[in-house]
């Protein structure tokens, strides 16, 4: 009853503050404040020496009364310098405030409110939108990392992907991606923002500043604002930013030539006790002799291991790579200086983007147009990335107090060839295109001798596809992705210093997609029908926002009061797909759903109806005379993703800051320039990780789990109905409770200014799938979320800036942004030590383990002792399944004498310890030098690629790396490999152990950009306002000790990531830009 | 005063809005859930009868290839009749099993658990529908229903029994949130639960039913017979056995009898045939590679090309020991002294000799069914052409030179009785015997030995035995047959005593049900497995010395499989007792 009345009670609340608000008396001064910008309303006039005082309007006017002799008005606002300005006789003073660029006064916008850094009391970062330009990735989280102390982003090196962006570590064992929000409008994906559209970021990190947000708040929020028209008339500005690179693919790994590759099967023949002539000593290809032979052909009709010459002629007449035509007849020329497979799958690949912006406003009228596009090719062969965007964005006074605006974008977006689950995002985890580049013997050609794809049809090869085929067979592919996101806005101040604001925004998305498998005939495991499948899909999600906020100086008082509703759908929808195989023409033009094969063509589809929230808000933030600063907010959401019985929940948060610098015993300290201590303590919730259907216990029917041909047709089946969901009424939001301890500093005159938090989030009543035993059936069966497990994060977040003068013309600016994280698992269900159905398994090999007391997704698994070196270390050894000389041995941790799964322990994290970005900065005249260079560093990656590589007897006969010059042999004990051999046991290459585990910190200069902007004397001869070149070239280097292709190794589940099977590696563009402006 | 006035309406109005929309509230946030079912719309008859094809839809395993009643890994290749074969890297978690080398850690160990009990919670979710007073249903309809529903629940304890041997025995009585948690695998003997519900199909089912796929009264006999043998109560299976040879037939309603020709069994043209006594039932092109033998998709030649079929993964090679067996003598009888795998009794093979290299098949005599049942160099493999040995091979040191070849498809079968649609062709029609009336003779046949007469053991065993000596269902080659076969039914000596008889019967069930996912659970119902076994281990070791060199079985524990750790981990060692040895 009583947060049904909150509302209510907050604005009865406004009511009588407003009725508090006495006039004064004196003599009255008016004025206006303008900024670059036009008029900065909102900007506090003070008397100085006095507690009277007022703010400007909205069109940045005020009225004051003053008194004394010689009255002087302090003048501050937000993202300006603060100036005093002497009366005198004056009745009316205007005044231009400065720009004042620093951190600790950027604008904050939490996307029902604007504030100034300084009056903030919570965890809270900006970014410069320029920042999220220099690099042209496709998806503006990606620019992101390194940028904001607390925020975590992982990626990969795909043109659009989506990547792992955490805001103060993993609150929960799923759905922890941050709460985007665009223009007041919620939303979960940004890849659809153009980067120079954007004019504000901010990162909300803990309760004190996010719990606004509520239920949906724990995972950190950031909020977009996009451009718009000027405050003041101004006329219309057209600006232009574009830029023309290419993206190099670098070198991959070494794998081991033609020769060689030969020579190392031959050694683990011998390593495995064979001798020439005994059975199993050969290979098709190399013969099977003392010494293996590299023959001229690896196929010529399907036979293997051809020397000397063939006559091509008689062998074209033959030649057939069409399996409706007969056998397939291939003639193979072997590669004898070896084929580097992965550049054979990459390319240089050219990258683009243009942004055109207009803007310009009258008295009455604000517009900002944007028009953007990206075309980015991926260094993969077909994967492609567009994005056109158009936006505009107006505000219209209606009257003198009211007003009205929009925002919208239209967007269209393409993204082909991309791999990995969640849009990209767990492309290291799979058996890609570029793992089969390092699984392809270097002595296969890419082409046949007559122009059809060669591959592991020629024996002895063992089964990995031709990658170039696999990456050629997809040119056909299409992907298509509308949509429209936006809101309309209507904001009314029935009085001074209270406005009124109504939201709708939405989002309106629909997706179009096509694609097709080859028929394939060069490998040695084909896909043996063409394939084809077509999908498309369309959803609106609504957000409707109801906002009153009252902002009001009274002398040394300050008050801002928020109170607001707001009611969203997050999307509801439907999709079609369909597939089938085998049309009577494979012409893409022909090909459809209806012309494909009637024999197992298939058409589904699916709708959703999206998770409706309720929820009402309100803030109050109270500044006593610049020096302390009071914040309390409170959301009630209430949610369809609950059942009935805990639908709704309430996050309140307080937080207070003092501003040591405004007390008098600072002022004899006059370096410093501001100085303020925060604290803030609060509540967040999630819902993210739970299935709106979790309340249910459902049944349902599926092709796949539960039909069944009773009636022996042996073409078609009948359906069964079985339970699907087994449901917890009672779930409830996941609780995150936030403690916040921050400093704010700036010194000599904002030269030097840090800011710095320590923090600690503990989530409650976590939500995962508590383990329930297999004889409930548990095979298609959701088991029910329960609020049952916590965990904890804490860490330290850091901002150091420092700037200045060298000399008179050098100007320099270093920010420093780091941030310590630590993340554990605190309890899970019942006595339960680890989430005992999260076991991922690549090969065999299950290297993850969520267990209690480390961080989520740890690696699990034997630990090495390094190798066994002789017969009678393995026979003194704890007793071990396929022990030998050369082989791994494991740690015997419960010392029972053998080693078994009980042994198996906590192996690493793939959670950063710490990341952090360096930006330097240096300006000489027209000319800036600007680098930005990332660092994460203690996490640990599970390099699982070299499982396929390093070992014989995974999948013999494919490709083997350069790495195994250092395996074992009694001749070379202090091997890093192990033995190269046959064998595949427990002791060889069975096991997740920590071999695999590798360092996974890096350093990477993401940017390194000359600029040179032409002076505006000159510009204002051709009528420019500005004009800028530039060269950068991105991701010049990366110190690691990692040995895969690249460090930055991510996943699709929080459970279950820094797994590095096939990573798409980031790696280093070349571009040039120009803008210009008029 | 004007503005206080305005603003005081405007609040009010706020505050009347805000009133509303909480008054609306409870009906926003319900929002219905889309393209699933609530409990009670199962309770008409087309819920429960969909209900109990769910419960059929798990024999398969969906896709859990260890979890398939066919047993190709538990039954078959821990019985020694193949080894994992294909690649070591390939589907490593068999690698240890095949060597008794099995960890309670395994996922495979743990998702046939899962598996069966997936089927066993939706007969017990079918038997709860059943109840309902809601319950929209005919009583013969109902009945009927009851009775199918406990012969598979039935089926998939006794695979739980075999495979596991102490399970938590869990029917229609517990669920979630009812103390299902809390059942121990102590405390029930799970015997007397199977025989109960075979016992209630038998009592309870049609002799025919209007579709061939479902269980019949005499597939619930045949299953209780089998699941007497496995206790040794020899009188109460023979008397069913008898009565099954007497009356048996199939659901379609066809008298139980052998199919004239041994190949005939395994084409999908030919499902549900008169030997057909319970089987799952495949189909090919319905939209999910899950309905049609996902459990075989890897068991096929590897990279084949369009002439053969498959083209995956080379699973499931036939053993050098098993190959041998089919040996026999100038009389057409095996060699039951074992003596196949000497000297030159051994089958000659291509074991090390590239394709390119001439190779003569074994000239020996040998038994027909070997060329239906394994797939070697030289010889037709189905329509599809010669198998040409180490091309057709993924790894010959890892797997030997041997293809399965009982559940693969003919040529013919493209696209119609095969499955194209997913990343490998080898998906079929082609229904897999879980019983078929081979196997109840050669049941009824060991009755006899054990407390009957030996010459009806003869007579039942012959007839399995003549079966495969029906010349007209050899593998040709070039119209003669492709190898030298000799087989003859056993004369009467070598049934003139108890032990000889059966010797020769045990030998039989191995030829004849071969890679059908039998001879592991045999191999331990007679108590012999780690003889057995120990012996193929010490004569197939060094042939395949990485795959199974040193490798050992351990009477008393590897009988069984561990029961798995996640499922203790998650219930409790004093719920689920460990298997010994483990």
């Amino acid at each position: 009853m009583f947060y049904r009345l909150l509302p209510a009670t907050l604005m009865v609340a406004v009511m009588l503050l407003w009725g508090l608000s006495a006039s004064a008396q004196g003599r009255r001064v008016t004025g206006k404040i303008t900024g670059t910008d036009g008029p900065v309303p909102g900007a506090n006039v003070v008397l100085k020496g006095t507690q009277t005082g007022t703010s400007t309007d909205a069109n940045g006017v005020f009225a004051i009364n003053v008194t004394g002799t010689n009255p002087v008005l302090v003048i501050s606002a937000i993202g300006n310098k603060t100036q005093e300005i002497t009366v005198g006789n004056r009745t009316a003073v205007n005044l231009t405030l400065e720009d004042d660029a620093t951190a600790l006064t950027e604008v904050i916008v939490t996307g029902y409110t604007t504030e100034n850094k300084r009056d903030n009391t919570g965890a809270v970062s900006t970014v410069k939108a320029k920042d999220l330009t220099v690099i042209p990735s496709g998806n503006v989280e990606q620019q992101l990392q390194g940028r904001v102390a607390g925020l975590t982003v992982i990626t990969n090196g795909q043109p659009g992907t989506r990547s792992q962006v955490r805001v103060r570590g993993f609150g929960g064992f799923g759905g922890n991606e941050p709460l985007y929000v665009v223009d007041g409008v919620p939303t979960g994906n940004v890849d659809f923002l153009a980067p120079t559209d954007i004019e504000t970021t901010t990162v909300l990190k803990d309760a004190a500043s996010a719990s606004i947000y509520g239920a949906r708040a724990a995972n950190g929020v950031v909020v977009f604002t996009t451009k718009k028209g000027s405050k003041t008339a101004r006329k219309l500005q057209i600006s232009y930013d574009g830029q023309y690179g290419v993206t190099d693919p670098g070198t991959g790994q070494e794998m081991l030539k033609p020769q060689e590759f030969a020579d190392y099967t031959w050694l683990a023949f011998r390593n495995s006790g064979l001798k020439p002539g005994d059975r199993g000593w050969g290979h098709p290809q190399f013969g099977q002799g003392a010494t293996p032979v590299i023959p001229d052909y690896i196929s010529v009709g399907g036979t293997p291991g051809v020397t000397g010459t063939v006559n091509l002629e008689a062998e074209r007449a033959k030649y057939n790579i069409s399996p409706a035509l007969g056998g397939i007849y291939q003639v193979t020329r072997a590669n004898k200086e070896g084929t580097d497979w992965y550049k054979a799958v990459t390319r240089s690949a050219p990258i683009q983007r243009h942004g055109l912006n207009f803007s310009g406003s009258s008295d009455a009228a604000r517009y900002y147009v944007g028009i953007s596009m990206q075309d980015q090719q991926g260094i993969l062969i077909n994967n492609n990335f567009k994005r056109y965007t158009f936006r505009a964005n107006t505000e219209f006074d209606i009257s003198k107090r009211v007003r009205f605006g929009e925002n919208v974008q239209l967007t269209y977006r393409s993204v082909l060839g991309q791999g990995g689950q969640q849009d990209g995002q767990g492309v290291a985890a799979d058996e890609n295109d570029i793992l089969q580049a390092f699984r392809m013997p270097t002595i296969i050609p890419v082409l046949d001798e007559f122009g059809g794809y060669a591959g592991t049809a020629a024996k002895g090869f063992n089964n990995p596809r031709n990658p170039v085929a696999n990456r050629e067979g997809q040119g056909n592919n299409q992907s298509a992705g509308y949509s429209a996101f936006g809101n309309v806005y209507l904001e009314y101040e029935p009085i001074d210093n209270l406005t009124l604001r109504s939201t709708l925004g939405g989002t309106y998305g629909s997706g179009y997609n096509v694609g097709f498998s080859r028929l394939q005939y060069e490998n040695s495991e084909n896909n043996s029908a063409f394939g084809y499948n077509e999908s498309a899909s369309t959803f609106l999600a609504w957000t409707l926002t109801n906002t009153a906020n009252y902002k009001r100086r009274f002398g040394l008082h300050a008050l801002d009061v928020l109170v607001g509703q707001e009611a969203l759908n997050t999307g509801r929808g439907r999709s079609i797909n369909g597939n089938g195989q085998s049309p009577f023409s494979t012409d893409p033009n022909y090909v459809t759903l209806s012309t494909v094969s009637p024999t197992g063509r298939i058409v589904n589809s699916g709708q959703g109806l999206g998770v409706n929230f309720s929820s009402y808000f309100g803030r109050v933030n109270y500044i006593f005379n610049d020096k302390y600063i009071f914040t309390g907010l409170v959301r009630r959401d209430g949610s369809s993703r609950f059942g009935a019985n805990s639908r709704y929940g309430v996050f309140p948060a307080a937080s207070a800051a003092w501003r040591l610098s405004s007390e008098n015993f600072m002022k004899n300290l006059p370096w410093v320039t501001d100085l303020k201590v925060r604290g803030g303590y609060g509540i967040m919730g999630n819902s993210n990780n739970v299935d709106p259907n979790n309340q249910f216990s459902l049944y349902g029917t599926n092709l796949g789990n539960s039909a069944y041909d009773i009636a022996g047709t042996n073409s078609s089946t009948q359906e069964g109905y079985f339970r699907t969901r087994i449901g917890n009424p009672n779930a409830k939001w996941e609780t995150s409770v936030t403690t916040n301890v921050g400093f704010d500093g700036s010194f000599f005159n904002n030269r030097l200014e840090f800011v710095i938090d320590v923090w600690r989030k503990d989530t409650r009543d976590l939500l995962y799938q508590t383990p329930i035993p297999g004889v409930v059936g548990t095979r298609y069966t959701a088991a029910p979320s329960v609020n049952v497990a916590k965990m904890r994060n804490q860490g330290i977040d850091m901002q150091l800036i420092t700037r200045g003068r060298i000399g008179g013309e050098v100007g320099y600016e270093a920010n420093l942004t780091g941030s310590f994280l630590n993340n554990r698992i605190v309890a899970l269900a019942g006595d339960q030590q680890y989430i005992t159905y999260i076991n991922p398994g690549f090969r065999g090999i299950e290297p993850i383990r969520n267990q209690l007391g480390q961080s989520i997704s740890a690696f699990f698994g034997y630990q090495t002792l390094g190798l066994f070196q002789s017969q009678q270390e393995v026979d003194a050894a704890p007793r071990q399944d396929g022990a030998g000389p050369g082989r791994f041995r494991f740690a015997d941790l419960n010392n029972d004498g053998r080693i078994t799964p009980d042994d198996r322990t906590y192996l690493g994290s793939p959670v950063p310890k710490f990341t952090g970005g360096l930006t330097l900065r240096f300006t000489y005249k027209g000319f800036d030098i600007e680098t930005f260079g990332f660092a994460s560093i203690g996490n640990k990656i599970f390099n699982m690629s070299k499982w396929y590589t390093d070992f014989y007897p995974s999948f013999a006969g494919a490709a083997i790396s350069a790495r195994v010059r250092d395996s074992w042999t009694p001749q070379n004990p202090g091997a890093a490999l192990p033995i190269f051999e046959q064998a595949s046991n427990f002791s060889t290459n069975t096991q997740s152990n920590s071999y695999y585990i590798e360092d996974g910190s890096f350093f990477r200069l993401q940017n390194l950009s000359i600029g040179y902007n032409v002076p505006a004397s000159a510009l204002s001869r051709i009528g420019m306002s500005r004009v800028r070149v530039f060269i950068s070239t991105n991701n010049l280097f990366t110190i690691t000790k990692y040995q895969g292709l690249d460090p930055g190794v991510g996943g699709n589940a929080d459970t279950n990531f820094g797994i590095d099977v096939g990573n798409y590696p980031v790696t280093r563009q070349v571009l040039g830009g120009l803008s210009f402006g008029f | 005063m004007k503005y206080r006035q305005k603003f005081t309406i405007l609040a009010s109005a706020t505050i009347a809005l805000s009133v509303v929309s909480v008054a609306c509230q409870d009906k926003f946030l319900e929002i219905p859930v889309t393209a699933q079912l609530d409990n009670s719309q199962l309770s008409s008859k087309a819920g429960i009868e969909g209900s109990l094809i769910s419960v059929y839809s798990m024999l398969s395993g969906r896709g859990d290839r260890l979890a398939s009643f066919s047993n190709w890994v538990w039954g078959g290749i821990r019985g020694g009749d193949a080894n994992k074969g294909t690649d070591p890297g390939d589907f490593a978690n068999i690698n240890p099993i095949q060597r008794y080398e099995a960890l309670s850690t395994i996922g495979d160990i743990n998702g046939t658990w899962v598996t069966k009990y997936e089927g066993i919670s939706r007969a017990n979710a079918t038997l709860r529908l059943l109840a309902l007073p809601t319950a929209v249903i005919s009583a013969a309809d109902k009945k009927r229903v009851e009775a199918e529903t406990k012969f598979l629940r039935a089926l998939y304890y006794f695979d739980l029994k075999r495979i596991y041997n102490n399970v938590p025995y869990i029917d229609e009585t517990v669920d979630y949130a009812t103390g299902i948690e809390k059942v121990t695998n102590t405390a029930t003997e799970l015997y007397p639960k199977i025989e109960a519900d075979f016992k209630f199909a038998y009592d309870n089912l049609p002799e025919t039913q209007g579709a061939v796929g479902r269980a019949n009264k005499w597939a619930a006999a045949s299953m209780l017979a089998k699941v007497f043998m496995y206790q040794k109560k020899y009188t109460e299976a023979k008397a069913l056995l008898d009565l099954i040879i007497a009356n048996g037939k199939t659901s379609g309603g066809a008298k139980y009898a052998l199919l004239r020709s041994f190949p005939d069994l395994f084409k999908a043209a030919n499902d549900n045939n008169t030997e057909s006594i319970f089987a799952i039932q495949a189909a090919a092109n319905t939209g999910s590679t899950n309905n049609a033998n996902p459990e075989f998709d890897l068991n096929y030649p590897y990279n084949t090309g369009p002439n053969g079929p498959g083209n995956c993964c080379g699973f499931n090679q036939p053993s050098f020991e098993y190959v041998n067996s089919f040996r026999t003598t100038a009389a057409g009888l095996p060699l039951l002294d074992n003596s196949y795998n000497t000297g030159a009794n051994q089958v000659k093979n291509d074991q090390g000799v590239p394709s390119k290299e001439a190779f003569t098949p074994d000239a020996g005599n040998l038994d027909p069914r070997l060329d239906h049942t394994v797939g070697r160099r030289g010889i037709p493999y189905l329509d599809w052409q010669d198998h040409p040995g180490q091309d057709w091979i993924r790894n010959q040191p890892n797997g030997g030179p041997y293809s399965p070849k009982k559940f693969t498809y003919y040529r013919s079968d493209v696209g119609k009785f095969q499955d194209n649609s997913s990343w490998t062709p080898g998906y079929t029609a082609l229904n897999f015997p879980v019983i078929r009336y081979a196997d109840v003779l050669l049941l009824a046949a060991e009755a006899e030995i054990e407390i009957g007469s030996l010459a009806k053991a003869l007579e039942y065993t012959n007839l399995v035995r003549n079966r495969a000596a029906n010349p007209a269902s050899f593998v040709t080659k070039a119209g003669a047959p492709a190898a030298k076969y000799v087989i003859s039914p056993y004369p009467a000596s070598a049934f003139a005593s108890k032990e000889s008889a059966r010797t020769a019967l045990r030998f039989e069930r191995r030829l004849e049900l071969g890679d059908e996912g039998h001879r592991f659970f045999d191999l331990v119902r007679w108590g012999v497995a780690a003889p057995v076994l120990n012996a193929y281990l010490a004569y197939e070791g060094p042939k395949l010395p990485n795959t199974l060199g040193g490798a050992r079985f351990t009477a008393g524990k590897d009988e069984l499989l561990p029961i798995p750790q996640t499922q203790i981990d998650i219930q409790g060692k004093d719920i689920l007792k460990q298997n010994p040895g483990f």
